[in-house]
């Protein structure tokens, strides 16, 4: 056998067989009678089927000589897991400052970023050496960075999409959460202001309505940066190695509730 | 987990369990050629993870890995005479090989493992439909998609909306549900696909399969998600509202459960949901014991025994 089966929950009752004859239908040959259920955990106690390895082999060789570059080093490992249930992370943080402190090369009136939500965010990332690869698995996708321009009432919707989400990767922007709606919102340092006009660095799919995501309809400008997301974050990653720095990420109290 | 536990003691003292009585040893009768057992092996949300998570002090390092999946597929094959292996969705997009190679290497091993089915998650489409056609002539499997309409898209004819598959004169009967894309999905990437409610369209298709084409199982894949805090459908509000449906094969939450959760469905019977976390940290198996039916059978949906194991 697969396993020692250990049985955990085993149930079993008897009834008459009377009340099984007088349950009538026929449409097939064969009963249920019975399931069993296990899971499997596929971790290193398995030896690789060599087979199927050699199946991915010379893709992985490709893959391994774009991927495995040293780009540069964290100070910490930032967890996925907090940044999916906290309203702010060390993660969520990094990914949305990185975004940021790049797309400002480029554009230097943007008032505040959300680049993603929380579930665009897809690994930890780790401490120490950090490859291409690592920064393709936090960012998979090829979602452009867009500036948006758009109304004080459409910045409020966005604002309370953030809220009643618990939170989402933001920089330069600061709210707190009271009763699932944004209060004391600050954006670049000065309060938030309706009546006005605001530049939101995001994606091409947050700005579409991606994941739900509310505040991004009928923008006054779009504008494509033409950087990818995920090129804004190996740039942030490289920069950081050049000045001899490591990444790395605060908890600065920008969202809370 | 206690909540489950309950759940399944209702079952057993209001259905009664009947089954049970024919039940008295499996194994006996399998020698006797009266019960067929099937397995059935399922994954979901693998997300292009092809090797183990790579070690470097994060969360899940050192788990998953196809290689080690194909070892252990390969080896439940040996032992069992009737396996079906299934995946319930966004085999695409979560590391590079995804990025660089499109989808084929993923699909390349799915065949390489004899996957029997898959249906699509949301993150198939992040190529568009265009990216999801051209990785269909590496899987020699069927997509099945029961709640797309791909009538004026290209993958029209590329998906099916169930199978039967026969196995030792059983007949189990698979289709798929998706989720909504809109609000998901890029409306480029799902171009003129429209969604169907997938409550209604997994009522008809489960209902076709068990009492029109006399399916001994039905086995929903579905990429809804395991359960929400809002009134958005998931796979327990699908196992509630529906009838016929035996198990519902889940994803898209990324939900580790600790054993499948049975729901009491529309017509009373059993729907059991299962769903094993996601980029192949863990493979599930549901084992069936059928019993030939001599004379009139039970209705469909009776109770029977139900044993969750420890690997």
């Amino acid at each position: 056998m697969l396993s020692s089966t250990k049985v955990v929950k085993r149930l079993v009752s008897f009834v008459s067989l009377i009340y099984l004859l007088s349950a009538i239908s026929c449409s097939s040959a064969y009963e249920l009678v019975k399931a069993e259920r296990i899971e499997y955990p596929v971790n290193v106690s398995i030896a690789v089927d060599s087979a199927v390895l050699k199946t991915y082999l010379p893709y992985k060789a490709g893959l391994d000589s774009q991927m495995n570059r040293v780009i540069g080093h964290s100070a910490l490992a930032m967890s996925k897991k907090s940044s999916d249930t906290l309203p702010e992370s060390l993660l969520s943080n990094f990914f949305a400052d990185a975004t940021l402190v790049q797309a400002r090369k480029m554009d230097t009136a943007i008032d505040f970023a959300m680049p993603s939500t929380k579930g665009g965010i897809r690994v930890d990332l780790p401490k120490g050496p950090i490859t291409v690869s690592n920064i393709f698995e936090l960012m998979p996708f090829e979602n452009e960075l867009v500036v948006c321009t758009i109304k004080g009432t459409e910045a409020q919707r966005l604002l309370e999409f953030i809220a009643a989400s618990k939170g989402q990767p933001v920089a330069g922007l600061r709210m707190k959460i009271k009763d699932k709606k944004p209060v004391d919102v600050v954006i670049n340092g000065k309060a938030f202001d309706i009546s006005r006009n605001y530049r939101v660095l995001t994606s091409d799919y947050v700005s579409n309505g991606g994941d739900n995501t509310l505040g991004f309809k009928d923008p006054v400008e779009k504008k494509v940066l033409g950087l990818k997301v995920r090129d804004a974050l190996l740039n942030e990653v490289k920069d950081k190695q050049a000045e001899g720095k490591t990444i790395t990420a605060q908890l600065d109290g920008r969202i809370t509730y | 987990m206690e909540e489950l536990l309950i759940k399944r003691r209702n079952f057993i003292k209001t259905g009664g369990l009947a089954a049970a009585a024919l039940a008295i040893n499996p194994f006996e009768a399998m020698a006797a050629g009266d019960v067929v057992k099937l397995t059935i092996l399922h994954t979901n949300d693998v997300h292009s993870r092809v090797e183990p998570f790579p070690m470097d002090g994060s969360r899940n390092q050192g788990l998953g890995g196809v290689a080690r999946r194909a070892a252990l597929i390969k080896r439940i094959r040996a032992e069992e005479q009737n396996v079906l292996l299934l995946d319930a969705g966004d085999i695409f997009q979560g590391t590079p090989y995804f990025n660089l190679y499109g989808g084929e290497v993923e699909m390349k091993l799915m065949t390489a493992m004899g996957y029997d089915a898959a249906t699509m998650g949301n993150h198939d489409f992040d190529n568009g439909l265009e990216g999801f056609h051209k990785q269909l002539p590496h899987a020699n499997f069927p997509i099945i998609c029961s709640n797309y309409d791909f009538s004026n898209t290209l993958l029209k004819g590329a998906t099916q909306p169930y199978k039967i598959f026969k196995k030792q004169g059983l007949k189990i009967g698979v289709f798929g549900v998706g989720i909504e894309l809109k609000g998901l999905v890029e409306e480029n990437n799902y171009g003129d696909t429209v969604y169907l409610n997938p409550v209604l369209k997994a009522n008809e298709i489960a209902a076709l399969l068990k009492k029109d084409l006399d399916c001994d199982l039905v086995i929903c894949l579905s990429h809804l998600g395991y359960k929400y805090a809002s009134a958005k459908v998931s796979d327990q509000v699908l196992a509630a509202q529906t009838s016929n449906i035996d198990l519902i094969i889940g994803g898209h939450t990324h939900t580790f459960m600790d054993v499948p959760e049975d729901v009491k469905n529309l017509s009373g019977g059993i729907t059991t949901i299962n769903q094993v976390g996601f980029a192949g940290i863990n493979l599930g198996r549901v084992d069936y014991y059928f019993e030939k039916y001599k004379g009139k059978r039970a209705k469909a949906g009776a109770p029977y025994l139900i044993n969750d194991l420890e690997a």
